[in-house]
């Protein structure tokens, strides 16, 4: 064959290869407008029924045979489909809610996933959360601690024990769980954590701690409007703006204090209860670079970079400028 | 050496390039099929609802970056705060725009000013103020000096509170789903999905282009958004969700982007040294991680998150295209030693050969194959038949490569009416007369443009409204 016959042929075969898939398109749309959409053939078809079945006939021992088989599968859609039906079905059946909760000690799906699902059954899951606590993998007892906080009997008993996990993420997380109790005993585990030493946790136990006792610990509080990290600083700026006029007393005597962040953040959390105004009047006589100062907000491990001009301090400087 | 060997040689290398960059499509278009047919299983058995309320969903913070974006801003601010998702934050900055994009923002909005504080954790333009919206702590405007695109960026991510960030275009109007699909991939391996892009629509004018905030109504008419949608399509079905199957994602695309907080942070944020950022960030997260010898992917999903505004005239587009390939360009050349090097796996060995063929060695090509046709054409050498067939090779075989992008998209979302993808169909076979000449020339000027060391970034001139933002 010649080159032009060679270039013919090829040219045919692509034409072809693409009136095919022309076809293939018109196809697919006719058929999907002749029917419902349809389920795969195999485990496919079988993770569909099953929650449709069980719920419609209440007889629920092959799907649950299937389901935990799903969850022991190799392709993660397939476990993924598990998690899903289990949790439909959690509503009608105990097993599906042991089901969700082998497949979160177990690893089956994204911990993210099945807890979600779990989340959403209570209060059914209940005390069988609770060997979750003590589970080796951290993302479990992490999902539990989080779980825990739609039951606050159990979590006001079983929950303190793990802020002193080793883990961080779940001492942050005991903390964010036991603030939704407001108890004594979560302002109790959050005072106990304002020293630790993971930034994640001491923000969560000033959130903790402002959440249970409002403006009554601000002064506990403004030593973190200092913290060497700048989310524990936030979220103490946001706690005492949270905790309302209240701590007003507490900031006015914190911009004395000899820590510039701490002033700084004094100064925000008064601006935004609506006082800065009065005691911007009264700084007045001072000059601008220590009004600068008295706002700074930013990172303090380097004192050298530029100041920020905040609201406050442009509203400053326009009052000075008048 | 006669013309007619030097005629002959270089259309020998022609065809061997064309050859090799076919083989290449045709080979992603298949990894796509792959792909496409994992993610139908899986979303068949999956739950978007329950992800799209529970408190388990990990917070995420949306950057908005916006310089002279008065038209649209606000919408798609509303757009982004009627997001499902049960834990984000939008964080709007203002660059330092020279139109009332701050004004009108906060007017269309009630914005007022607040107090807040940076982690300045990467380098950005003072910021002058904050704005809030009374009643929603939700959402944060940012206003600093211009400073380019990624200093917004930066300025964003210092005020980001949520463990992922999302990068996003002001020009963007989301479906209420966006976030809650984005985070579903996430989830299902957050251990090692670091990063994440989605497919997205085109259109004249994106708020119109979305019924009820979820449905697009499908690809507008006009031939120049026709084309781009073709395009777009083939970028996403048939680049980048292949790429991201084999692990070497060369561009999460800059109008949405989604990427694990302490990682940018840890690469110094994006990088205003670049004629555009997206690329640039994806292969220095690649180049850090790779170097470390983590276990990581950056993934690209087939879902329509939203709608983007494109280009309605051919200047506009030719312009933003040329500003693509000098980005192309800077980027593989600041990242050369990746390049058929072992150490990083398939983006080194795979993705960038794939964006020097594809994109690099292209404009040269195509200045060659123009030059053989018109030296051909004066002496006489050339069989207009065979140019005629080849062509006519060339056309089908795009058209092919495009048609599987639309099976895939039509198979994962069933947005487009059978008469809009029977006219998408229609127009492809001249979309590789009419259209890629266009963006052949663009590139060749982006060639150039980045040889002569041209760094500018033209504001892209937004369309013309036909409703008020």
């Amino acid at each position: 064959m010649d080159r032009a016959g060679t270039v013919v042929l090829g040219t045919a075969l692509v034409g072809v290869c693409w009136a095919i898939m022309i076809l293939v398109i018109l196809g697919g749309r006719l058929r999907r407008s002749g029917r419902e959409q349809s389920c795969e053939v195999g485990d496919w078809a079988l993770l569909e029924a099953a929650p449709v079945r069980a719920q419609a006939t209440g007889a629920a021992a092959d799907d649950r045979e299937v389901l935990m088989h799903g969850l022991r599968s190799s392709e993660s859609e397939v476990r993924t489909a598990s998690v899903n039906a289990l949790g439909r079905l959690g509503h009608r059946h105990e097993w599906a809610i042991d089901g969700l909760i082998e497949a979160l000690a177990d690893g089956c799906d994204a911990p993210v996933r099945v807890a979600a699902a779990l989340d959403e059954l209570a209060p059914r899951p209940g005390t069988r959360l609770l060997p979750l606590l003590r589970h080796p993998s951290a993302a479990v007892r992490f999902s539990a601690v989080r779980l825990l906080a739609r039951y606050p009997a159990l979590a006001l008993r079983h929950v303190p024990d793990a802020t002193r996990d080793a883990s961080p993420q779940i001492r942050a997380a005991a903390l964010e769980t036991l603030r939704e109790t407001t108890s004594g005993e979560a302002l109790r585990c959050a005072l106990e954590r304002l020293e630790d030493p993971h930034p994640l946790v001491r923000a969560h136990a000033i959130r903790t701690a402002g959440a249970t006792a409002g403006a009554r610990c601000a002064v506990l509080l403004v030593p973190a409007l200092g913290d060497r990290s700048w989310w524990v600083r936030d979220a103490a700026r946001e706690t005492l703006t949270a905790a309302g006029p209240g701590v007003a007393d507490a900031m006015l005597a914190a911009l004395q204090d000899h820590d510039v962040d701490v002033r700084g953040g004094a100064a925000l959390v008064l601006q935004e209860l609506g006082v800065a105004h009065e005691h911007t009047v009264e700084e007045l006589h001072r000059p601008v670079e220590t009004m600068l100062t008295l706002v700074e907000g930013g990172r303090r491990e380097d004192p050298s970079e530029p100041r920020r001009p905040t609201p406050l301090v442009r509203s400053v400087v326009a009052l000075e400028s008048a | 050496m006669t013309l007619e060997a030097l005629l002959r040689a270089s259309v020998l290398a022609c065809t061997l390039y064309l050859l090799l960059v076919y083989g290449m499509y045709f080979w992603l278009m298949l990894v796509g099929f792959a792909e496409t047919r994992r993610r139908l299983r899986e979303r068949a058995g999956d739950d978007l609802d329950l992800l799209a309320a529970t408190r388990f969903a990990p917070g995420v913070s949306v950057i908005i970056p916006a310089y002279n974006e008065s038209v649209g801003m606000a919408g798609a601010v509303r757009s982004l705060l009627e997001i499902d998702y049960p834990d984000f934050e939008v964080i709007v900055v203002n660059d330092g725009s020279t139109d009332d994009t701050l004004a009108g923002l906060v007017e269309a909005l009630g914005l007022v000013p607040a107090g807040a504080s940076s982690r300045e954790v990467v380098p950005s333009e003072p910021v002058t103020g904050y704005y809030r919206l009374p009643g929603d702590r939700r959402l944060l405007v940012v206003d600093k000096p211009n400073g380019g695109k990624a200093d917004a960026l930066n300025a964003g991510l210092n005020h980001s509170r949520h463990r992922y960030v999302c990068a996003v275009d002001a020009d963007m109007v989301f479906t209420r789903t966006a976030l809650s699909r984005a985070m579903r991939e996430i989830v299902s391996d957050p251990a090692h999905i670091v990063g994440l892009t989605s497919f997205f629509e085109i259109a004249r004018e994106p708020a119109r282009s979305l019924e009820d905030g979820m449905r697009f109504t499908g690809p507008e008419t006009r031939p120049i958004f026709a084309f781009q949608t073709l395009e777009y399509l083939r970028s996403f079905f048939n680049n980048r969700i292949p790429w991201a199957r084999h692990n070497f994602m060369l561009c999460a695309a800059g109008a949405f982007q989604i990427w694990r907080r302490d990682l940018v942070d840890e690469v110094g944020g994006w990088s205003p040294d670049f004629t555009c950022e997206d690329i640039e960030l994806t292969f220095r997260v690649h180049r850090v991680l790779r170097d470390r010898g983590a276990s990581y992917r950056i993934a690209c999903l087939p879902d329509c998150i939203g709608v983007t505004e494109g280009p309605d005239t051919f200047r506009k587009l030719v312009s933003q295209r040329e500003r693509w390939q000098r980005v192309i360009l800077e980027t593989c050349w600041d990242n050369r030693r990746m390049c058929f090097n072992p150490r990083y796996g398939k983006v080194g060995l795979l993705g960038l050969p794939y964006y020097l063929l594809a994109e690099i060695v292209a404009p040269v090509v195509e200045v060659l194959a123009l030059a053989t046709l018109t030296v051909g054409a004066v002496t006489g050498l050339v069989d207009w038949r065979e140019f005629a067939l080849l062509t006519l090779l060339v056309t089908l075989a795009n058209s092919a490569l495009t048609t599987g992008a639309l099976i895939m998209l039509d198979l994962n979302a069933k947005t487009y009416r059978l008469s809009r993808m029977i006219r998408l169909l229609a127009l492809m076979p001249v979309e590789t007369i009419v259209y890629r000449p266009i963006l052949a020339w663009a590139r060749v000027k982006g060639t150039w443009g980045y040889a002569r060391g041209d760094k500018s970034w033209p504001r892209f001139e937004r369309n013309t409204r036909v409703t008020p933002a």
